[in-house]
């Protein structure tokens, strides 16, 4: 079973992949308070939905697990598990331990 | 090599389309509730229901270790229950929308996740001319299938941006198990409401799919195509 650390990294490592791939400057160096989606975000929707989409990818890939990280809160400026990469991690290591 | 998912691959119009992309070269994953009715190489089964999120979200998984990708989507599974509304328990209504709505839903999530970097994905869905002909007794049937239409034309504009298409079949009564029992004048009468007043073959069903599947249909999306000349 993957710890926090592990999640935080496989998705830096995803954020930092799509941002050269969509050429989004403000996450080539991505933190664990970087602003994903929402407020001050710097993905949209488009961008939001490949890096959920390969951050599953790669759960599955390296710790052999299946999840969806399909949220009803997503949209949610201040309950999103998309607003930045330490919600997102939260999100992922709940689904993974579920 | 083109893959293909196809639900609800253990009979019916499910076979004969996952036979037909077998013939013509494509690997195929199928599924359905019970085991697997084709045998070939080219072939995978999930024994699924369409409706788990949970068992939807491994198939494709799996699919993503054993393809890498996924051309197209044919969400042919669905049920029907031929009843006057009155007479319809909530058990049935939940049945169907659960089996034709949700399942359709999850497949489309999942696999258009599957379609990107093909540049040319493709779903289609599967509709009825239950709906537009409003039929009596098929209240539920035909709800289920408007908000398969309805799920097509938004998905068509959300997922435009990733090149998937998504489009929607709606054939006329066909011999298949899904009218197994519906009476004979209730048949004759719809079919004369069709402006080609003939059952449905499987071929009409593969020659619709087929068109929407064409590389050259890429400018093509959120369109429903009823056959036997319903409008």
């Amino acid at each position: 079973m993957p710890n926090r650390s592990d999640i935080e990294a496989l998705i830096l490592e995803s954020v930092r992949t799509l941002a050269e791939d969509f050429e989004i400057e403000a996450l080539l160096k991505p933190t664990a308070e970087s602003a994903l989606y929402g407020n001050d975000g710097a993905l949209d929707s488009m961008a939001l939905v490949n890096l959920i989409a390969d951050i599953e990818d790669a759960v599955s890939e390296h710790f052999d697990a299946s999840i969806a990280l399909a949220d009803e809160k997503a949209m949610s400026a201040k309950n999103s598990p998309y607003r930045n990469v330490r919600s997102l991690t939260d999100a992922t290591l709940e689904r993974i331990e579920a | 090599m083109k893959s293909i998912v196809i639900t609800g691959t253990r009979k019916g119009i499910g076979k004969a389309l996952a036979e037909h992309y077998l013939n013509a070269g494509w690997q195929v994953a199928g599924c359905s509730r019970g085991d697997s009715s084709i045998d070939h190489q080219a072939y995978t089964h999930f024994s699924l229901d369409v409706s788990d999120e949970e068992a939807v979200i491994k198939m494709a998984r799996t699919l993503k270790k054993q393809f890498g990708k996924v051309d197209a989507l044919l969400n042919n599974a669905g049920i029907a229950s031929m009843n006057h509304a009155l007479l319809t328990p909530a058990s049935t209504v939940n049945r169907i929308l659960q089996t034709n709505v949700v399942g359709t839903f999850l497949f489309c999530r999942e696999m258009a996740k599957l379609m990107r970097g093909t540049q040319a994905g493709r779903i289609v869905n599967f509709t009825t001319v239950a709906h537009p002909l409003n039929l009596e007794g098929e209240a539920i049937y035909a709800a289920s299938k408007a908000a398969v239409e309805s799920l097509t034309r938004i998905l068509a504009r959300e997922l435009a941006e990733l090149t998937i298409t998504v489009n929607a079949v709606g054939p006329t009564p066909i011999e298949t198990d899904l009218i197994r029992g519906v009476p004979s004048d209730k048949m004759d009468a719809l079919l004369a409401r069709q402006a080609i007043q003939r059952m449905g073959d499987v071929n009409d069903v593969i020659n619709a799919v087929d068109f929407f599947l064409r590389d050259e249909s890429d400018f093509i999306t959120g369109q429903v195509l009823y056959l036997g000349g319903v409008c």
